[in-house]
């Protein structure tokens, strides 16, 4: 099946490379170098398939039913039911898709909030200089003098246990390496002359940090999403079987929780389907975060 | 005497740092997290014994002075007692330390130096099998979840194989040696896949450089060029990396020690976790900060001695 | 007479390296590319060839292949023969090879500040080519290398020795270099652009030391530079390159007085000279056709113009005043980040400039030209000091007066890699100040005025959409000068303009500076390193030395005439060998 979807998008990507033969963007020359690779696009198909999977899950229209009885407790894994059933008699199989919307989410909102401030205060910081900057370097060593898990642990115990406080708890430690790159770059792009002409142009600040700097250091941004991505899905994980990720519903990390009694009764089949899935979405975003590292990383791309 | 100045100017520098910490473990236990009396005495306490605790706990004085006392905290390291156990937290901390460092260290320096040598080894084979194949195990080792690798090995070794034991841990040497040994081999593996990738990627980066091309135009073989020249020049990344970790090991193997009941600061601070207890959870936070801070401290002083043109200025 | 019989009889015998039928290919993402196409050369013992050619010609990749270091993948050899003492040095093995590399053969390269490793003193990277080739203990090793840092002049060598490279001058680590590479008394030393990177003095000593020890050594020596005075002054024998092949190769004496190929012909007419130029530096393109067919040259066009000195009150009133002019940057120090000095990188500068001239400033890395430059644009605020821009003092504008300014004065840097934003395209970058100053009615007709400045500078003006790592480095600076041009400035200028690109699309953009000049009545301030560059463009010149104008005075003036001790040191570093190219 994979194979399949591979080879449909490849031949779409094909289309869209003939279409524009010169490269003429570094975001179009690295898109078409990755699309060549074919372990890039497989785990850009998978990156794909998951993220659908979770809206789908997310819209209600699968694996809605991960509370229902279908079997026997603990039965193993048989035609009838892919990956066995769990204490309850639930679908493993169903559970793994409903914990896949919980992993992706997690990602997801993680991002959502670590990126925009992580931008945002690096390139204020690197650009002004000055007392701004003393500010937000003094506020990012603080934050990264705290050890993310003692500071995670406290916000989710203080703001309840469950989802939102693992969205906050995460978005809000991680935007800090981030920060300090985008500052450190924009402190040396500041400096090139294309920013000195435009600056000699009449170009304002906005202009100059916006239209100019941003840009070109933003595939910086997009390299340390994949990566923050990963590490969110693998930080719920370990937060849910600690519990105080998710509540009341199944995810990746609570299915390995139960394992733990369960294996010495010889029931592997729950902990295998949550390692098989996480392994696989990490792997896919290790690969790509690699592959837009060597194709974006224009350090790396002179070699 | 530069060197003492900086130093001195470094210390300086720390102290709004730590100022910031102690802020942010007030803010969020003292302002974000509200009253915490009703968490200590359940939900049928009365109003007047809530009016007491607040009163017992200081928590009726200014804001500003309570946040003197965190201050305070960090400096006299007296976090007074655990709501759970009642027990004085100082003291818990420092039973705790043992264990945990008993656990990390040994694992820690094996991982290191096995990492950094199959790290130069990649990197010498560049491009070829061996590099693509350590590549390939260690992202693939990466992407495997921490938590499946502890329960296998533990299922596996300890319950299925009987070579371990599955829990516990002995004080005093060498009576704790048989029970860290698993779950060390356990860090071990799951450390050396970032680990190697970490140390290819910055010999890599500086076999590039300029100074490398004038080393093999001298006629020094590859040997030579990668572990004299390029290493000595990787040794900031590394010192960074290397050192940066320590703190951590202090803190113990969260997940390890919570599996093999290694009774460590990690579990701790997962019993403190698992009873709301509020001041033991503030104490680890200060004292790993501070850990976290005079290792940074370290880190720049040891970049002096690894860089000469790192000025102590 | 017996001394004469036997050179010559040695002459024959003595070839110390013979290149034959050598090509040379890299793998790119666009395919392969040949970056040596079959060459053949030789060098004798004791003898220096002299190896020009223009950046992509394919001379430092030969240099890398004399020493096995290409580096493969991409490159590769695919043919032909490189006979080092008669023997293929292609066909031994690997460790045979590095016997022979830094002690029969050793290589110096451009970048002295990044080609010594910074993290060990300069005395261990000589000791270790020593105790690796001549199998010396420890002790005699550092005894010697004291030796060769005495001999390659660095003062106080046994104090030196102890130096970690970044506590050393640039010319001092090239000397240190250049001890590491004599250090086995190599019998071919190869120097790939070896004073590129220095300044016009430091330059000099540099020759004059690899000279004295070439002297000394009996050594061959393949000298690469892209200098046609450089070779002038150092070699015996001459070759040329030209997009990876050689097209000529004699005597250099040979080669200036009688170039055969357009192409040699056209290297050594585009090159500024101090003696007088015509009014158009004539280039490569005048001499020979895209394909490589020769082309006529019309005598008159090498006729020296005499500059005109000349001003009229109407015509060129005075646009800009400076007077003492400071610019300082702080030095912090101390436990709190005190000021405690200050660089004075302008230190006391006064001009003035009339309307439709060119002031040349020149001086060495250092001198505050660069600052200078930007200081007066207020790109760096100035700590003291007037700047009047046709009566109006730019030091006291607030942030909306500077902004007008902006569209009448305008800057083209040094480097036109780094001067374009890689993100936008050519037709983005020469709408911006457009769009920020709202100059033209719509899009469409800035859309025009960006095409017309596109034709006007020589480019196609169908390349709008193109983004800037499409173009060459010429084609970029074309690109700068017409955003520089987009708001009809009065006066550009020109950082090191010229600096980074080859001679031959030197000459054409300084002819295109030229042009527009005379077109717009512009007027500029042209900022080099190059005597000869400046000499060229400027009507006045202001020699720079330590943040001041050390010598003030027009063209033919400063260079025939020098008042001043560092002018007079700096004219007497330009290499003299060169004669006036002859058709």
């Amino acid at each position: 099946m994979i194979e399949s979807v591979l080879r449909t998008s490849r031949i779409i990507m094909d289309k869209i490379i003939e279409e524009n033969p010169i490269s003429d963007s570094l975001y179009k020359s690295a898109f078409i170098r990755m699309v060549k690779d074919p372990s890039t696009m497989l785990a850009l198909t998978v990156v794909m398939i998951y993220t659908v999977t979770a809206i789908l899950s997310a819209l209600g229209m699968v694996a809605t039913d991960w509370n229902l009885e279908v079997g026997t407790s603990y039965a193993a894994p048989s035609l009838e039911h892919w990956l066995g059933t769990d204490i309850f008699g639930r679908s493993v199989l169903t559970k793994v898709i409903h914990g896949t919307q919980v992993a992706m989410s997690v990602g997801f909102f993680t991002c959502l909030i670590a990126i925009p401030i992580g931008v945002l205060l690096g390139a204020i910081a690197g650009y002004f200089g000055g007392i701004v900057d003393d500010f937000v370097v003094w506020f990012y060593n603080t934050l990264s003098s705290i050890p993310s898990i003692m500071l995670i642990i406290s916000i989710s115990l203080i703001m309840g246990r469950g989802l939102l406080a693992v969205y906050v708890a995460l978005g809000a430690t991680s935007w800090v390496n981030l920060c300090r790159l985008i500052r450190a770059e924009v402190m040396k792009h500041k400096n090139r002359e294309y920013v000195q002409a435009a600056h000699a142009l009449g170009a304002g600040n906005a202009r100059r940090l916006f239209r100019h700097i941003l840009p070109n250091i933003f595939h910086i941004v997009i390299i340390n999403t994949s990566l923050q991505f990963q590490t969110a899905i693998k930080s719920e994980v370990i937060l849910s079987f600690l519990g105080i990720g998710v509540q009341g519903q199944p995810s990746w990390g609570t299915m390995i929780d139960d394992a733990k009694l369960e294996l010495a009764r010889g029931v592997w089949w729950q902990l295998f389907a949550a390692t098989v899935a996480m392994f696989i979405i990490v792997l896919a975003f290790n690969i790509l975060g690699d592959a837009l590292r060597d194709a974006l990383d224009p350090k790396i791309k002179g070699k | 005497m530069d060197n003492l100045k900086y130093f001195l100017k470094r210390l300086l520098q720390t102290i709004p740092i730590l100022l910031g910490v102690c802020l942010i473990i007030f803010l969020l236990f003292h302002i974000v997290s509200g009253d915490p009396t009703h968490l200590i005495l359940g939900k049928n306490a009365t109003k007047q014994q809530m009016a007491e605790l607040r009163e017992q706990l200081g928590l009726n004085r200014h804001w500003f002075i309570q946040y003197l006392d965190v201050v305070k905290s960090a400096f006299t390291f007296d976090f007074g007692s655990s709501w759970a156990t009642k027990q004085n937290i100082a003291n818990m901390v420092k039973e705790g330390i043992t264990p945990s460092l008993t656990l990390t260290l040994p694992a820690f320096i094996i991982s290191t130096i096995f990492s950094l040598m199959l790290g130069v080894l990649v990197a010498y084979y560049r491009g070829g099998k061996v590099d693509r194949y350590v590549r390939v195990i260690c992202i693939c080792g990466m992407s495997i979840p921490s938590l499946s690798y502890i329960l296998f090995f533990q299922w596996s070794l300890a319950y299925k194989l009987g070579w371990f034991d599955i829990s516990g841990y002995d004080f005093g040497f060498p009576n704790f040696i048989p029970y860290i040994i698993l779950p060390g081999i356990i860090w071990i593996i799951l450390s050396i896949g970032p680990d190697v990738r970490f140390f290819r990627t910055v010999i890599l980066d500086e076999l590039y450089q300029d100074y490398v091309r004038t080393a093999r135009a001298k006629g020094l073989n590859e040997v030579t060029v990668l572990f004299k020249h390029v290493l000595k020049n990787t040794l900031i990344p590394i010192i960074t990396y290397v050192v940066i970790q320590l703190p951590y090991l202090i803190l113990g193997a969260l997940l390890l020690e919570s599996f093999f009941s290694i009774p460590g600061l990690g579990g701790l601070i997962l019993s403190a976790l698992n009873n709301n207890d509020f001041p033991v959870l503030k104490a680890m936070a200060i004292l790993s900060s501070i850990a976290i801070i005079i290792f940074s401290l370290i880190t720049d002083f040891l970049y002096t001695l690894a860089d000469p043109r790192v000025k102590l200025k | 007479m017996l001394s004469i019989l036997k050179l010559k009889g040695n002459k024959m015998s003595n070839k110390l390296l013979e290149i034959k039928n050598l090509s040379i290919e890299f793998n790119s993402s666009e395919g392969v590319v040949k970056a040596v196409d079959n060459i053949s050369f030789s060098i004798d013992q004791g003898q220096t060839v002299g190896l020009v050619g223009e950046s992509g010609s394919g001379k430092s990749v030969t240099a890398l292949a004399l020493m096995r270091l290409i580096p493969n993948p991409p490159g590769r050899i695919t043919s032909g023969e490189i006979l080092f003492e008669g023997r293929d040095i292609l066909k031994i093995s690997e460790n045979e090879m590095r016997k022979i590399r830094g002690n029969d053969i050793s290589m110096i390269f451009q970048e002295p500040m990044t080609s010594l490793n910074p993290v060990f003193r300069v005395g261990e990277q000589i000791v270790e080519v020593l105790m690796l080739h001549q199998k010396l203990a420890y002790k005699q090793a550092w005894a010697k290398a004291i030796d060769l840092l005495d001999q390659v002049g660095i003062p106080n060598p046994s104090q030196k020795i102890l130096s970690y490279p970044h506590e050393m001058s640039g010319g001092q680590k090239q000397r240190v270099m250049i001890a590491m590479a004599i250090a086995c008394e190599p019998k071919l030393l190869i120097a790939d652009e070896p004073t590129t990177a220095l300044d016009v003095t430091i330059q000099k000593q540099v020759l004059e030391l690899m000279f004295k020890l070439q002297e000394k050594y009996k050594m061959g020596m393949l000298f690469i530079t892209h200098d046609l005075g450089v070779v002038a002054d150092i070699a015996d024998d001459m070759v040329v390159m030209y997009r990876s092949k050689i097209v000529e190769q004699n005597h250099k004496n040979e080669i200036f007085k009688n170039p055969q190929h357009p192409y040699s012909k056209g290297l050594l007419a585009c090159r500024p000279s101090l003696a007088g130029n015509p009014k158009k530096l004539l280039t490569v393109s005048d001499f020979m056709t895209e394909t490589g067919a020769e082309k006529k040259v019309d005598k008159h066009l090498l006729k020296i113009h005499q500059k005109d000195y000349t001003f009229s009150e109407k015509e060129n009133p005075i646009l800009l005043e400076v007077e003492n002019l400071k610019t300082y940057f702080p030095i912090k120090g101390g436990v709190m980040g005190r000021v405690v000095n200050h660089v004075k990188a302008v230190d006391g500068v006064s001009f003035t400039l009339r309307k439709g001239k060119t002031l040349g400033l020149v001086g060495e890395s250092g001198c505050g030209k660069t600052t200078l430059g930007r200081t007066i644009l207020r790109l760096i605020e100035p700590t003291e000091g007037v700047i009047k821009y046709a009566g109006q003092d730019v030091t006291k504008m607030n942030q909306n007066e500077l902004r007008q300014l902006r569209s009448k004065i305008q800057i083209i840097f040094q480097d036109p890699y780094s001067s374009l934003n890689p993100r936008m395209t050519i037709g983005e970058a020469l709408l911006e100040p457009m769009i920020i100053h709202n100059v033209g009615r719509d899009k469409k007709d800035r859309m025009d005025r960006a095409k017309w400045l596109l034709n006007r500078v020589g480019l196609n003006a169908n390349q709008l959409n193109r983004y800037p790592h499409e173009f060459s480095g010429g084609q970029r600076q074309r690109i700068s000068i017409a955003r520089a041009l987009t708001l009809n400035p009065e006066f550009i200028i020109c950082d090191e303009s010229v600096s980074a690109l080859d001679v031959s699309v030197q000459a054409q953009v300084l002819n295109l500076l030229l042009e527009l000049q005379e077109e717009y009545n512009l007027t500029y301030i042209f900022i080099s390193h190059d005597l000869g560059v400046v000499s060229f463009i400027s009507d006045q010149v202001g020699v720079m030395n330590d943040g001041k104008i050390v010598e003030f005075n027009n063209a033919d003036n400063v260079y025939r005439n020098p008042q001043n001790d560092y002018t007079k040191t700096l004219l007497s570093a330009i290499p003299k060998g060169l004669p006036a190219i002859q058709l």
